[in-house]
């Protein structure tokens, strides 16, 4: 019988995360992916942040193949016959750069063939299709016949996660709780995307979409950034949204690309890769359901992801870092049963993660809510927040207010007006205080440790 | 590769780069899918692998051409479709995700 300390089912950036810190720490470990190389199956939607990323691998910038640095963001609302845009730009991130457009293929093969040049075993083309559980405990994987055994297993496989299905942690998935995406890459010669966008070489451009048609289809928005010779387009919405409006995805995409705002944009892009993927709207798994007898779960097998910034990667690495933390412990008290394990919530709390990201699941059921077509004036405010979110670090605490400010001025557009100045009220005086008085900073964050008294008491 | 606007998805699908599996990763109980009203599934499939067939009355659909997004298994109603990943490194090899 085969037995390693700990199995990780999944190459992504949380599964190569964690395998990294655990080879580092010396803990033995086995690293599985579907793909024949690791992020063949998958599909960046946003810019890449690699902020997080520095900590872990500080030499990541000299080795990663990156594409542009992104260092403008627009926002656009757009309409049928009028267009909103307001650009942030972010030039200080060329001295300190961490905002990147990137290839998934070469980002995630690049870490994980770092994960295993530091001692982690590396074997790819392996699809789980179950775990094997003794007396309600993981103890191992099975691959087709091949069975492989272990002391923990990490579920790091994404959003149809078999660990979480298996172990119980997650049994049924909600269609309205995911996002599904389609993207576009369309080839463009590097020149005709610095005219288009005014840039110059190395550096890029993103575009968030917003509000378009949004009286027949609430959850749907859109992304926009330019590669090196590429632009990726990207359209969003909630898998129920779509079934109840009998919308095609892919349609809609369609018609953000025939904006003729977007459209002067993309002309002429020939369409290199078609792509689909889903992801979760974020937060919605209870953070007792993150840990079990010789199991955790990781990035958005546990569904720890913030939608609203659209940041996967840097949830999903910190994430795989601090169960990496919690299996050291474990291997320290050789006990791998959920009383140990449920240490990784600890882990989970010295980082700002499990707060935006439950901040940014309510975002999500705002999608769900009712919507009004209107062209907000204030989107000023809006572009201030997300340049603001673009400082954003997980691994400290201090941005709590932030999250709940733009929360609040993107989510207002879709609530009812005799909500609106109360609640916007009430952030506002928070947030202000917050800043300056620790003691109502966390009455503001009552709301969340109430939730989080469920696996504290 | 194209340049034309309004490409169908079957052109579309053409850039997309898949090592077939023998064994089919989706199954269907195609006689849930008589009594469905809705049809989801043919909205929601990005690659529109799903296909109603008038004349013979039944789901018609094609597991080679899936971009293994998984929205189907979510979403039928009937709970007819069985969906899970491509065996052993086939399926779906995106070059620039």
């Amino acid at each position: 019988m085969e037995k390693t300390t700990c199995i990780i089912v999944g190459a992504g950036p949380a599964g190569s995360a964690c395998a990294l810190s655990l080879a580092r720490k010396g803990i033995e470990t086995v690293l599985l992916e579907r793909g024949r190389t690791p992020g063949e199956k998958n599909v960046s939607s946003f810019v890449l942040f690699i902020k997080e990323l520095k900590r872990l691998v500080p030499e990541c910038m000299d080795e990663l193949e990156l594409e542009r640095n992104i260092v403008r963001s627009d926002q656009i609302i757009l309409s049928d016959d009028d267009v909103k845009t307001i650009t942030s730009f972010n030039y200080k991130h060329i001295r300190n750069p961490v905002t990147f457009s990137a290839f998934r293929r070469k980002f995630d093969a690049w870490f994980a063939k770092k994960a295993s040049m530091a001692g982690a075993e590396l074997i790819t083309g392996m699809t789980v299709t179950d775990l094997i559980i003794d007396n309600g405990r993981v103890i191992g994987v099975k691959v087709g016949d091949e069975e492989l055994y272990a002391d923990v297993v990490v579920g790091a496989d994404g959003y149809h996660s078999k660990v979480a299905e298996r172990s119980g942690l997650n049994p049924v998935l909600d269609p309205g709780q995911c996002l599904l995406s389609v993207k576009e890459v369309l080839n463009l010669p590097a020149e005709v995307i610095n005219d288009r966008f005014q840039l110059t070489d190395g550096l890029g451009a993103e575009l968030g979409l917003w509000n378009y048609d949004v009286n027949n289809f609430k959850s749907g928005t859109g992304t926009l950034y330019t590669n090196t010779d590429s632009i990726s387009i990207a359209a969003f919405a909630s898998v129920a949204d779509l079934k109840n409006k009998n919308m095609k995805l892919h349609a809609y995409l369609e018609k953000f690309k025939q904006h003729p705002y977007i459209n002067a944009l993309i002309k002429d892009g020939t369409l290199r890769e078609y792509q689909a993927h889903i992801l979760s709207n974020g937060g919605r798994i209870a953070p007792e359901k993150l840990y079990g007898d010789g199991v955790l779960l990781c990035g958005e097998a546990g569904a720890i992801m913030d939608t609203m910034s659209g940041m996967g990667v840097p949830t999903c690495i910190v994430s795989g870092m601090m169960a990496a933390e919690t299996i050291e412990m474990a291997v320290k008290k050789r006990d791998f049963s959920a009383g140990t394990l449920k240490n990784y919530l600890k882990y989970l709390d010295s980082t700002s993660l499990l707060d935006m990201v439950y901040e940014s699941s309510k975002v999500g059921e705002y999608w769900d809510g009712a919507g009004k077509d209107e062209m907000p004036d204030d989107i000023k405010a809006v572009a201030d927040c997300y340049n603001k979110w673009w400082d954003v670090d997980y691994m400290s605490k201090d941005y709590y207010p932030l999250m709940a400010n733009l929360f609040f001025k993107i989510g207002k557009h879709f609530m009812p007006k005799i909500l609106r100045w109360p609640l916007g009220a009430a952030i506002k005086i928070t947030s202000l205080y917050s800043k300056t008085c620790e003691k109502i900073k966390s009455k503001i964050r009552s709301r969340y440790y109430e939730w989080k008294k469920q696996y504290d008491g | 590769m194209s340049g034309k606007n309004n490409m169908t998805v079957d052109e579309k699908m053409a850039t997309v780069k898949i090592k077939i599996d023998k064994e089919a990763h989706i199954t269907v109980k195609k006689e849930f899918c008589k009594k469905c009203t809705t049809r989801t599934c043919l909205i929601i499939c990005t690659a529109e692998n799903y296909k109603w067939d008038e004349e013979r009355v039944e789901l018609i659909f094609n597991y080679e051409g899936c971009l293994e997004c998984g929205a189907c298994r979510l979403i039928c109603p009937e709970g007819a479709i069985d969906w899970s990943y491509p065996k052993q490194g086939c399926g779906v090899k995106f070059r620039f995700g």
